[in-house]
């Protein structure tokens, strides 16, 4: 019952708190609201497309390359288990892996997939 | 609580969005030195929206939108010495000041009164109507073609176009300018990015409007001709539209060039996120004398070690040679390697022993280094000069570039622009405008800028 008590009192609480801070914010807030103070602001002229746009984000390459990498992880850590009992075998196919991941970095050099587009 | 609150507020700087028309000057970078003014970015951040100089024509609608965007409570304060008529749309309630000392009291009175609620907000200068309803196909408005549904509030949703890398993505039409800092005021611009890369940029056909299409006096009084290249404004009191008629002590005029450089510089390193360093070259021009050349020395050496502003400026917006000897010289095509100097034909430099600075590379960084050579050579020659005084010769060498009845210094600049930004990041952009020091743009340099895209 208790514990019913506390729930409720931290609940009406908050819910004060929250609608204190709204209409304080309301009443303090000096928002202007106006169509011409609605437009994105570039220097006074009014805009003749709309903001709204899918961002060209350039470091896409990157990205996709930082995952490849961090999918390598992932056999790295069962490698690093077995890595004691299976001793130099392992050792070598590890060599083998990374050599064949940087072949990869190599081409994605080559096709200048590490500039920025 | 809102009386307590303007009174806490009261301590802070006052912000101020500042608009700078014909004969401003340069009083702007100025202000930053004054801790009870902060000049602030956005309009969005301002209480206090600060007009210095006139402004005519789609210069003042531009000027009463930004008043709008700032959040009310607003207010206007007006500086203007030539007694440009300020109290009128869309300033009607501004307070004007004559006197360019007392412009940042006059700003933080003015916030204190409308804080305390001593003065009324300024009113909306424009309608409160959006361009066009929202026209969606549903009962609400929404849905429809496209992303959002159709054309929200009258304005198109952004087009795919190719990219360099091979893929169709949104291309928007951003309408840059006239008061989009650190753009130099005046300056219009469109630029269609796709990401933060400019595709295209253009410098909009001219509107016409009466303030444009009248025969405005340029620098000294005599009538600029119409369809020049650059009109740009040029403060009526500087000592170099002075020296065009008459003599001037050298010390005079090349203090004023390095004082212009370092207040140049000052901006250059605010904009690059170096804003106490801004500061630092704001002081050192502010206190400049005869005895600053190890001061500026000083700066110069920091300025070369540092290495996150030579990557910022390396190689960035470079200017041809080509470009450069299309222009009629000044500092940016000094920095393209072109020694074409006012001051070499001027016999009283030449008994001075003045040999023009000159670097080569053309990027924002050397234009860069060449000013503050400059700056500091500027320093040497005064020292130098006792009381020699300038030739007047109808030419003289403004710190922007060579400055005559009918042509402006920075003259071609506008018009290299279009050439230079295309290709480039939203930051390389920035930081290559910022380079050229373009200056304020009268509203009428519209009409000839359109023409080409090259000098």
């Amino acid at each position: 019952m208790q514990g019913v008590a506390v729930t409720l009192a931290i609940f009406f609480v908050t819910m004060a708190a929250f609608l204190a801070l709204r209409s304080a914010e309301r009443r303090l807030s000096a928002r202007a609201s106006t169509a011409p103070a609605r437009v994105p602001f570039t220097g006074g002229r009014a805009p003749d497309t709309h903001a709204w746009n899918r961002y060209h984000v350039r470091y896409y390459p990157m990205s996709l390359l930082f995952l490849a990498f961090d999918m390598e992880m992932v056999f790295m850590y069962p490698w690093a288990v077995v890595f004691v009992d299976e001793g130099l075998i392992a050792l070598i196919e590890m060599f083998m892996f990374i050599v064949i991941l940087l072949f990869g970095i190599l081409y994605t050099w080559r096709e200048r997939a590490l500039e920025w587009a | 609580m809102t009386s307590t609150l303007a009174r806490l507020a009261s301590g802070a700087p006052s912000r101020c969005f500042a608009l700078a028309g014909a004969g401003a000057g340069d009083v702007g970078p100025w202000l930053r030195l004054d801790p009870s003014v902060a000049i602030v970015d956005s309009p969005r951040a301002a209480d206090v929206l600060l007009v210095l100089g006139r402004l005519e024509g789609e210069m003042l609608h531009a000027a009463a939108a930004v008043h709008d965007a700032i959040p009310p409570p607003r207010g206007v304060v007006v500086w203007s010495p030539d007694g440009w008529s300020s109290r009128r749309w869309p300033f009607v309630d501004a307070v004007t000041v004559r006197d360019a000392s007392e412009i940042a009291p006059a700003c933080r009175r003015l916030r204190d009164d409308l804080f305390r609620r001593r003065l009324a907000s300024s009113p909306d200068a424009l309608p409160d109507l959006d361009p066009a309803p929202w026209r969606g196909v549903g009962p609400f408005g929404q849905g429809g073609a496209g992303m959002t549904g159709g054309v929200p509030y009258g304005r198109p949703l952004a087009g795919r176009a190719d990219d360099r890398d091979g893929l169709r993505l949104d291309q928007i039409l951003v309408r840059v300018g006239p008061f989009l800092p650190p753009f130099p005021p005046g300056l219009l611009l469109d630029v269609r990015l796709q990401g933060d890369v400019i595709q295209e940029a253009t410098i909009p056909a001219p509107i016409a409007d009466d303030a444009g299409a009248s025969g405005r006096e340029g620098p000294s009084g005599a009538p600029v001709p119409h369809g020049h290249p650059a009109r740009l404004a040029v403060a009526a009191d500087s000592p170099f539209t002075t020296a065009l008629t008459r003599p001037v002590p050298i010390a005079e005029l090349e203090l004023a060039r390095a004082r212009h450089h370092l207040a140049w510089l000052a901006e250059a390193l605010r904009v690059s996120g170096l804003e106490a360093y801004g500061l630092r070259a704001l002081k050192l021009a502010f206190g400049l004398d005869l005895e600053s050349a190890e001061s500026i020395d000083a700066l110069d050496r920091w300025l070369r070690r540092n290495v996150s502003l030579r990557w910022g400026t390396n190689r960035v917006g470079v200017v041809t040679r080509a470009q450069a000897e299309g222009l009629p010289g000044g500092p940016v095509a000094r920095a393209s390697g072109d020694d074409r100097d006012a001051r070499s034909l001027d016999p009283a430099y030449q008994r001075l022993g003045f040999e023009p600075v000159v670097r080569g590379g053309g990027d924002a960084l050397a234009r860069w280094r060449l000013r503050v050579a400059e700056a500091r050579q500027s320093v040497q020659l005064a020292k130098r000069s006792r009381t020699s005084e300038s030739t007047p010769s109808g030419v003289i060498e403004d710190p922007r570039g060579p400055l005559s009845d009918d042509v402006p210094p920075s003259a071609g600049l506008v018009a290299l622009l279009p050439a230079l930004l295309v290709g480039m990041e939203w930051g390389d952009a920035v930081t290559t405008v910022v380079s050229l020091d373009i200056g304020v743009i009268d509203p009428a340099v519209r009409e000839v800028t359109s023409e080409g895209t090259g000098p």
